[in-house]
């Protein structure tokens, strides 16, 4: 399946108007690339199912957006460089640090992610970013979304996952967005279905199932540039709230989830509650596989101190609360946990408290999958880069491809385009 | 709701051109949509066109050869839809003529939103974006709202962070004010009000230790776009831009903030608007190189930089052409736009006026190529239905298709055009139809016209079919309004 020659898969979700990716040339064009979807998609989605995945391992992204700081994530105990260049921040940070070893400690508020490092289920990689980082948000959430630094991707890593391994035609919760209202650009690619669910209890057609049956009719064969996107959201719509009817009533939460966490600033995302309706998905056995969640506000210009310690403790109490409810569901060891972010943050901090962006940070693994311990390696404080930003150790696609190949058993060389220096955390990788 | 799916449509050799009733056309429109993908209903009389049995040129078929139908296209690009009344009147004046009505009419101005003096602008944000969304539903002049969304989403930032909702009100006023004036002064405005001191950083930044944050994403994200400058840059205009704090208030109020505790707060009271304020202790005291130029640059002299580069008037073209033409503007059409706004020395009614007028706005392939926002598509409903007073479902419904206004999802404000579709919103959306109708008091505006004046009577077979099964005006309403023709502008 060549995705080139449907020529439709270009729905970024931020960048495209600016990078004039949309839709590739002119309407009638684009409308006679939409009017092929439904069928080409279709038997292309069921061509790649002979290559597909038979294994039900989960992944759950979580995107910690605006640029989470490393350095307050996994804090450096014992350099002194920290203190000279964060004369505001280093001290407390470093002293209530909760330590793994002598020289690196997690963020005081990681207490939960703590204890699941003491049982052996965390991996941190240390270091992980790209080659000629921008500091542009928009353009390195491109480049993590797509898995591709030249910036010429439009697909994100997730959707051609879906798209190359699964059959995820007519599956809608194969791939699902939860607390979200679009579909995040990781996940995007036309020629793979997926779902976006803000608020499960909300999901559904107010009118019930007369209105479903009519919004179903009306949405069929739509033209236009925007017809077929229209037409799947409506089916997907469809598809998933059938779903979630059966689903639904077979699950209890077996952890106490709460978004009533303190924050400096109330939080956009629900990241509590987006966890929870990820386990009820992966515990009523919807056949989903990827999901992605996102919490926001890791901008952390201004008043870093509580803001981001609030940021990290928010995290830690969704995330604890998730894997107790997989353990206790005895799901959790088919789920890994990861954390993304765009870049880290400036080691030096600014007059507001705060810092500017950064380069290279650590990532997050978490569940049974992982081999616990400290990966990569953390980027000198000493030996910054030309912008004061610290220089990256490990290609963010060498943990891509890890996640593909060793827990989801995709072949990564075909949806990251090129193999990566191997980051062995995984217990068991199922191939690579 | 009495609604059931259409039956399956039986291929019928299409009526010759003739009179027939509405009814019959509607129903001709199905019988004649099997591999043409959508029919034309144009007062009346069924036309036969673009006859295709290939399934690759499902296109709408555009109107817009038609004076009124370009119309009716410039009224919903440029206002929340309008009224029988407002719509006759722009019809009897001409498009030219409407489209000067448009630039040149006055805004109506909003009633004061007297939660604005509540000490530290503590009032709930819901208040604020009923306040809009209100004036939004019965302003005489809506286009001065919509461009106020477009500076809204342009020049945005965040209730959370700017923490007090007084400043997030000024803001509004002053992208109202300023709409249609020029780039330059709508620049220092936004680099000086107190919203985005406190959104972007500045007002904490200092010329010794900068805060890179508004430097930043007034470059890549408020005039030049990313690529056009360096890092460098960033940091040196950083410097330059440091000294703006929040203005002083007028007074204080002790507020208790938390009853439980008994914690009470000294909080601001401002009587009037006012930009920030200049802090020479706080500013950068060297000279800088900011986009080639060496030599001391006070706040102005990094706005004259900017827009002594190419890329501003272009990247502000783009904006505005995505926002209001196509979501694809070529690029020739970019630089037809750019240079005379530069010329211009950045006057952006000229901008608009270059835009409407340009034929692109009017070419069929323009035809119902942008979708509407959710801000957009409901108000529009609203208006269509006379239903002034749902301000509050407005409001409510927002965040689940994606816009809780003052509240964007991050510095770049919302999405444009395909990011508005996902399974969630297409539920929402159809959501808020269902309820809209719910609570529009008394009895609606007849549909029998809707699908013309509000769609043109370019029909989708599916909607041709079930506005003609539809058994009652609600029903009819119900699928106009939730039908993917009335989503698109």
């Amino acid at each position: 399946m060549n995705s080139k020659e449907i020529g439709i898969n270009q729905l970024k979700r931020r960048d495209f108007l600016r990078a004039g990716l949309v839709f590739g040339a002119g309407a009638a064009g684009l409308a006679a690339g939409y009017a092929a979807v439904p069928d080409a998609f279709a038997r292309a989605v069921y061509a790649a199912k002979q290559n597909g995945i038979a294994n039900d391992n989960v992944l759950v992204m979580i995107q910690l957006a605006g640029g989470n700081d490393g350095l307050r994530t996994l804090v450096p105990l014992s350099d002194p460089t920290l203190h000279d260049m964060r004369p505001k921040l280093a001290g407390p940070m470093v002293s209530q640090a909760l330590p793994l070893n002598k020289d690196y400690g997690l963020n005081h508020n990681l207490g939960g992610i703590k204890g699941l490092w003491d049982k052996g289920k965390v991996a941190i990689v240390q270091g992980v970013g790209y080659q000629n980082p921008t500091f542009s948000h928009f353009e390195s959430i491109r480049i993590w979304e797509t898995g591709d630094p030249t910036r010429r991707s439009v697909e994100g890593w997730l959707g051609r996952t879906l798209a190359k391994a699964y059959d995820s035609n007519g599956h809608p919760l194969t791939g699902c967005a939860c607390g979200a209202t679009d579909v995040p650009g990781a996940l995007r690619d036309l020629q793979a279905t997926m779902t976006v669910i803000q608020n499960q209890k909300t999901f559904g057609f107010t009118g019930g199932s007369e209105v479903e049956a009519a919004v179903g009719a009306l949405y069929k064969g739509t033209p236009g540039i925007y017809g077929a996107l229209f037409d799947t959201a409506i089916a997907t719509a469809n598809d998933t709230i059938a779903t979630l009817r059966t689903s639904s009533a077979s699950y209890q939460p077996m952890a106490d989830y709460s978004d009533k966490v303190k924050l400096v600033y109330s939080s956009k995302n629900q990241l509590a509650a987006a966890l929870q309706l990820g386990a009820e998905l992966i515990v009523t056995g919807t056949g989903v596989k990827l999901l992605h969640v996102t919490l926001g506000g890791f901008d952390t210009h201004y008043t870093e101190l509580n803001r981001h310690d609030d940021l990290m403790g928010y995290l830690d109490s969704a995330v604890s609360a998730f894997y107790q409810d997989l353990e206790a569901h005895g799901k959790a060891d088919k789920v890994l946990i990861a954390t993304w972010s765009e870049f880290g943050r400036r080691p030096k901090e600014n007059a507001s408290g705060g810092t500017d962006h950064g380069a290279a940070a650590p990532l997050l693994l978490m569940g049974d999958p992982v081999k616990s311990g400290l990966y990569g390696a953390e980027p000198s404080l000493t030996n910054l880069d030309s912008t004061g930003n610290l220089k990256y150790a490990v290609d963010f696609r060498s943990v891509y491809q890890e996640i593909l190949g060793g827990h989801l058993g995709a072949d990564s060389n075909d949806i990251l385009g090129g193999s990566f220096d191997r980051v062995d955390f995984l217990r068991a990788p199922v191939a690579v | 709701m009495a609604l059931r799916s259409p039956d399956p449509i039986v291929e019928t050799a299409p009526p010759a051109r003739r009179r027939i009733t509405r009814r019959q056309a509607l129903a001709a429109a199905v019988a004649t949509g099997i591999g043409v993908g959508a029919a034309r209903l144009v007062g009346g009389t069924i036309q036969n066109i673009s006859r295709s049995s290939s399934a690759t040129g499902t296109d709408w078929v555009s109107p817009l050869g038609r004076e009124s139908a370009q119309v009716m296209h410039l009224l919903r690009r440029t206002t929340f839809g309008y009224t029988p009344a407002q719509l006759d009147t722009a019809l009897s004046d001409g498009y030219t003529k409407t489209v000067d009505r448009l630039l040149e009419t006055k805004p109506q101005e909003p009633p004061a939103l007297t939660a604005a003096s509540v000490p530290g602008g503590r009032f709930a944000v819901q208040q604020l974006q009923q306040w809009w969304v209100d004036h939004m539903l019965t302003s005489a002049t809506p286009f001065a709202e919509r461009m106020t969304l477009f500076w809204h989403g342009h020049f945005t930032s965040d209730y959370r962070k700017a923490a007090d909702n007084t400043f997030m009100y000024w803001q509004n006023l002053t992208w109202r004010r300023m709409a249609l004036t020029n780039l330059r002064s709508m620049l220092m405005e936004v680099t000086t009000d107190p919203a985005m001191l406190r959104y972007l950083d500045l007002a904490t930044s200092t010329g010794a230790n900068p805060n890179e944050n508004y430097s930043r994403e007034l470059m890549e994200l408020f005039t030049m776009g990313a690529g056009n400058y360096t890092e460098e840059d960033v940091r040196q205009s950083a410097k330059a831009l440091a000294g703006w704090q929040i203005p002083p208030p007028d007074s204080t109020a002790t507020v208790t903030v938390d009853q439980a505790k008994m914690v009470t707060r000294k909080l601001p009271v401002y009587s009037t608007q006012r930009p920030g304020v200049f802090n020479q202790r706080r500013a950068y005291k060297g000279t800088v190189t900011f986009l080639g130029h060496t030599g001391p640059l006070d706040t102005q002299g990094v706005i004259d930089r900017i827009l002594a580069q190419q890329a501003t008037a272009s990247f502000i073209a783009s904006r505005v052409a995505e926002h209001f033409v196509t979501s694809q503007p070529a690029a020739s059409y970019i630089s037809r736009l750019a240079d005379p706004f530069r010329r211009s020395k950045y006057d952006m009614k000229a901008l608009m006026h270059a835009v409407f007028t340009s034929p692109e706005f009017t070419a069929g392939g323009s035809y119902r190529a942008l979708l509407k926002s959710p801000t957009e598509f409901m108000v529009h409903g609203a208006r269509a239905l006379g239903a002034h007073g749902i301000g509050k479902l407005i409001v409510a419904s927002g965040s689940g298709m994606g816009q809780s206004l003052f509240d964007p999802p991050d510095v770049s404000g919302w999405p444009n055009n395909a990011a508005w579709i996902s399974s969630n919103t297409v539920v929402e959306r159809v959501n808020f139809v269902t309820l809209a109708l719910g609570q529009a008091k008394g009895s609606l505006p007849s549909a029998g016209d809707a699908a013309k004046t509000q769609l043109d009577g370019v029909l989708s077979p599916q909607t041709a079919t079930l506005l003609n099964q539809a058994p009652d005006e609600r029903s009819r309403w119900f699928i106009t309004l939730a039908s993917p023709e009335f989503q698109l502008k």
